[in-house]
């Protein structure tokens, strides 16, 4: 028995230093770097031009191989098959070398290689594991942030993300960079952390053969609410039998947060102190939401999509439905067309949300931001420069995958009209146009996580759809839950608590000046929102 | 006392070998555990309190306690445990059933086990033959006959092992791969639960539109009837184990209070005028039998808390029938209104009201085929043949040799099966939650367990969560204190 113990324990040890020897970090000629993001189809080659962008731009190792040695022992580095890729395509005539046919008389031979790997770590792509990753010191490099900053804000304030701002001013990926209005998204208390992948906003794809089908008239790019309900029963009463169970809806879902916004309403007022969803207004798009789904039947119900949206996420069931007719309009980015140019080429246009008196539209997407434990800093924020140049945007603008980060390249031919689906043609400006004029981010404010906010929020539409609570008492409760995390949060930091107090003064001036009639300094306002509504409603005493 | 060199080699060798155990239980159960233990009285918070931020964790007290019992949400979440908890005794009921059907042989040669082959069989055949003609009929109602019938020829043919594989094979399947699968079954226009349903409910709401709407709601009458039969049945069984001194003061107390608390609640659940005068009628005669029967002297005496545990398991179980008398009272009152718009079926997971039975429905099918189903077939093959045979002597029917014989001597392992799925059912419901449905909607599935998890990694409240954690603990443990007090009293008795 004691032999068997010794024996099991040598094996497990032996097994040990075996994992550790064949690490993937140990099996590479240059150091590795994670990038932590989902596993879309578009990764390997956003990974690979980064490879070349990094030989391209000087950042990594030149080799002169003066001797067929040399060469052999180039080869013998322990270079990965896309490092071995990059190379060969930024270094013409490099290719013989990995054959072992370089000839003497083409040396010496000069072969630059990128000074890092990225490679790619979906498995840890859980917010939570993210968190709990960073703060273990283990996390990726660049670590992925979605929901246009919902969750870089929430890891920033776990202090797991570098501060980036003087490096993107050195390597050029500032949020001059981007669209004017995703700056605020990138920034945590002052501070840079990010920068977009792929900006992203939510129109409604319109399938112009399903209103052909049914002899409806197209909506409109922008519209009202009332235009909206209009078209929608329309629709919804000539592509329904009567009497029968319906299966076709006018769209696949609401934009709530676009809708509340249209109606002059954000979540927090003007300085993020205070959460304002007890605001008729709120009332107001919850009682829309109900009564389009349950009463008007423009919208699916929660029963409608769970039965429709049995996969979630990336690829899920919806894009089917949208292409085989049963929802004659589907919220989605432009990232969508990654999707629908598999389906063939579906006559397409987009729409704006409709709006209650301000059109708008919200601008998210990924951002990418930096581990600030990570091993290969300033690679990682190479990365991100990257990221703000010519060969990731194009590469966007080819796969459409949402908006480019830089907005110069929207104005590119191949943005606008790309050869290869010209049943798109009309949409890409649509998307790019609503980016540059109407958007504005999310409002985050840093006395309460996004993700409670959120929780919070949809409760309060779960009770009101369910019919729990009435749209006026859903937005109370949701209004007194948020206000009390913040309150939990001041007690639990004195620095916030001074902040919070210096914001209320702020707002208490605001709501003087509004009283009084006077227009209002832009830089009294914090909330994003509001700084464009202000600016729409003429009430901004100064312009920057 | 010294140990010699050959003694002290023996210990080392057995500490080398229990070591790597040791080790796992300190490093990975036993340290954090205390450290939860310690943080619960701490502000950690993974923002900011980690290997980036500077701030120091600092006692707080009882602060995370006072601040749990006074959020509204920790009552609503800990309702929602309690509320899945009801659906312990029909799991426990129904693995008892599967172990009593799974103990019976059924290999071939039976002419009533034949028969129910062929009737299968035919079932089968004419379900087939029905789509063959055209008739509606949902593919759901194929596979499960089509199951059924597969089934129960092979335990014909394999005998009872090929049962219990069968019966025991949803446990092998990992619980988030099972969640998934319910969830497309619960899914309300696709899934096939609904599928089979809609049919049934379209034919079910024909034929009551069909009867006098006064016919309908009569069976809400019926239905109240019943329950104060209940009521007057649980009265009964109170006063003759006080008179024969089998149960004291306290249980009566307590038994009282579940026993009429449907009662109670009565007013507040709708219902119709007619089933309301049944009930409070009841709660006056029922009300008054009770006392004229303590008020009397007793021939026995006992301690105050005796027959506690029968008491409470008694009237508890009769408050869970009333509850469902009085809710299928309500469902007839309003079936006729219902009826004349058409009978949908629920929408399962997404519906408020329905998202806590769908969970109870998915748990009692698991529990059905569980490790409890094992234990009770265990527990029956150790049952004495010749209590049986006494009881056929004595001309016993089956329910009585159930109730009598069967019941009792499976005591023990009820016992044991109730503390667990106690202890489980309040430590229960992450991984539906997760899975499933997020704790929607609007919080009608979220357990404690997944309040923590929620205040522990979405919020990064660590020190709350583990408050919440430690509150949870201290409620199972008195539960389960309770139920070894009580429980195994009567159990030995």
């Amino acid at each position: 028995m004691r032999k068997l113990f010794c024996i099991c324990g040598l094996l497990l040890l032996c097994a040990g230093v075996g994992t550790y020897l064949t690490q993937p970090e140990r099996q590479t000629a240059v150091p590795v770097i994670y990038w932590v993001i989902d596993p879309a189809p578009a990764r390997g080659q956003q990974i690979a031009l980064f490879h070349r962008w990094l030989i391209k731009n000087g950042h990594g190792a030149e080799y002169v191989l003066r001797t067929p040695q040399d060469v052999a022992a180039f080869r013998a580095e322990k270079w990965s098959p896309a490092l071995v890729k990059a190379i060969t395509d930024e270094n013409p005539g490099s290719d013989a070398i990995w054959q072992g046919e370089a000839s003497p008389a083409a040396l010496p031979l000069i072969i630059r290689a990128p000074g890092v790997e990225m490679r790619l770590d979906s498995a840890s792509n859980d917010l939570n594991k993210k968190l709990v990753q960073g703060i273990s010191g283990v996390a990726g490099d660049v670590i992925e942030g979605y929901g246009g900053g919902k969750q870089m804000q929430y890891l920033a304030a776990g202090g797991m993300l570098a501060d980036v701002t003087e490096s993107a001013q050195a390597y050029g990926f500032g949020p001059d960079k981007t669209y004017p209005a995703l700056a605020p998204a990138l920034f945590y208390d002052g501070r840079q952390y990010a920068f977009p992948r792929n900006p992203a906003q939510v129109l409604y794809w319109v399938n112009k053969g399903t209103f052909k089908e049914y002899g409806q008239p197209l909506p409109p790019s922008r519209w009202t609410i009332e235009e909206f309900e209009q078209c929608g029963k329309a629709f919804v009463a000539a592509a329904n039998p009567a009497g029968e169970r319906r299966t076709v809806f006018f769209a696949d879902r609401l934009m709530m947060v676009e809708l509340r916004r249209s109606l002059g309403l954000s979540v927090f007022n003007e300085t993020l102190t205070q959460c304002t969803l007890d605001d008729p207004r709120n009332a107001r798009a919850m009682a829309l939401m109900h009564k389009w789904t349950y009463e008007d039947h423009i919208l699916p119900s929660a029963a409608d999509k769970a039965s429709f949206d049995t996969e979630g996420g990336w690829g899920g069931q919806s894009f089917q439905l949208f292409k085989s007719g049963r929802y004659a309009m589907f919220a989605s980015g432009r990232w969508a067309l990654m999707l629908f140019r598999k389906f063939g080429a579906m006559q397409l246009a987009v729409v704006e949300p409709p709006h209650g008196g301000m059109p708008n539209t919200v601008l998210s997407g990924g951002q990418s931001t930096v581990y600030r434990a990570s091993k290969h800093r300033k690679y990682a924020e190479l990365f991100l420069a990257y990221m703000a140049g010519e060969d990731y945007n194009m590469q966007i603008v080819r796969d459409g995958d949402a908006l480019p980060p830089n907005p110069i390249y929207t104005e590119t031919e191949l943005f606008r009209h790309p050869p290869d689906y010209p049943n798109e043609w009309g949409c890409h400006e649509g998307y790019a146009n609503a980016a540059k004029t109407i958007a504005t981010v999310q409002s985050f404010s840093p006395f309460v996580l996004p993700v409670v906010v959120e929780r919070y929020d949809t409760m309060a539409q779960d009770d009101v759809m369910n019919d729990r609570a009435t749209p006026e008492e859903a937005g109370v409760r949701a209004s007194e839950r948020i206000n009390e995390e913040i309150g939990l949060t001041l007690r639990e930091s004195d620095v916030l608590r001074r902040r919070y107090e210096e914001l209320c003064t702020t707002q208490e001036q605001i709501e003087e000046l509004r009283a009084a009639g006077k227009p209002v300094p832009v830089a009294l306002i914090t909330n994003p929102f509001h700084q464009r509504y202000y600016r729409e409603q003429g009430w901004l005493a100064d312009e920057e | 006392m010294s140990l010699t060199a050959r003694e002290r080699k023996k210990l080392a060798v057995g500490l080398a070998f229990i070591g790597p155990n040791i080790a796992g239980f300190l490093i990975f159960i036993l340290f954090p555990l205390v450290f939860s233990l310690a943080m619960a009285f701490t502000n950690w918070d993974l923002r900011l309190h980690n290997i980036f931020k500077g701030n120091d964790v600092r006692f707080v007290g009882l602060e995370n306690f006072v601040r749990l019992f006074r959020e509204p949400d920790f009552f609503q979440y800990l309702g929602n445990t309690l509320f899945l908890m009801m659906a312990i005794p029909f799991s426990v009921a129904g693995s008892l059933f599967a172990a009593i059907l799974l103990s019976q042989d059924l290999r071939g040669g039976d002419r009533r086990v034949w028969g129910g082959v062929l009737a299968c069989a035919g079932l089968v055949v004419g379900t087939g033959a029905l789509v063959m003609v055209g008739a509606k009929v949902t593919a759901m109602l194929l596979l499960v006959g089509g199951v059924a019938g597969i089934v129960l020829i092979g335990g014909v043919v394999g005998g009872r092992t090929v049962h219990r594989t069968l019966f025991y094979f949803p446990h092998f399947t990992a619980g988030v791969a099972t969640f998934l699968l319910w969830k497309k079954l619960y899914s309300p226009h696709t899934g096939p639960v609904n599928h089979a349903l809609r049919p049934i409910l379209t034919q079910f709401a024909g034929l009551v539109t069909r009867l006098p709407v006064g016919s309908v709601r009569a069976l809400a009458l019926f239905c109240a009837a019943l329950s104060a039969a209940v009521v007057l049945f649980g009265v009964r069984q109170l006063r003759r184990g006080w008179r024969d001194g089998e149960i004291g003061g306290l249980s009566i107390a307590l038994g009282s209070v579940l026993l009429f608390a449907p009662v109670v609640a009565w007013p507040c659940c709708g219902g119709s005028a007619g089933a309301g005068w049944v009930v409070v009628a009841t709660a006056v005669v029922a009300g008054g039998m009770l006392w004229v029967g303590i008020a009397k002297p007793r021939d026995f005496t006992c301690t105050l808390d005796r027959g506690l545990g029968h008491g409470l398991i008694v009237c508890g179980a009769l408050m869970v029938v009333q509850f469902a008398l009085l809710g299928l009272g309500n469902v007839f009152t309003d079936l006729p209104a219902m009826s004349a718009d058409g009978l949908n079926p629920p929408e399962w997971l997404t519906q408020y009201s329905w998202a806590k039975p769908s969970i109870m429905i998915m748990g009692f099918w698991a529990a059905i085929g569980s490790n409890n189903m094992l234990l009770y077939l265990a527990g029956l093959s150790n049952i004495p043949v010749e209590l049986y045979e006494a009881a056929d002597i004595d001309g016993a029917s089956r329910v009585q040799r159930f109730w009598n014989v069967t019941w009792p001597q499976l005591a023990p392992v009820t016992f044991f099966i109730l503390v667990m799925a106690v202890i489980h059912g309040l430590q229960g419901g992450f991984e539906m939650a997760r899975t499933m449905t997020r704790g929607g909607p609007a919080g009608s599935t979220t357990t404690l367990s997944y309040y923590v998890y929620t205040q522990g990694f979405e919020t990064g409240r660590l020190g709350y969560a583990s408050a919440v954690a430690w509150t949870l603990f201290a409620l199972v443990f008195l539960v389960t204190l309770f139920n070894w007090k009580f429980g195994n009293r009567y159990t030995n008795d």
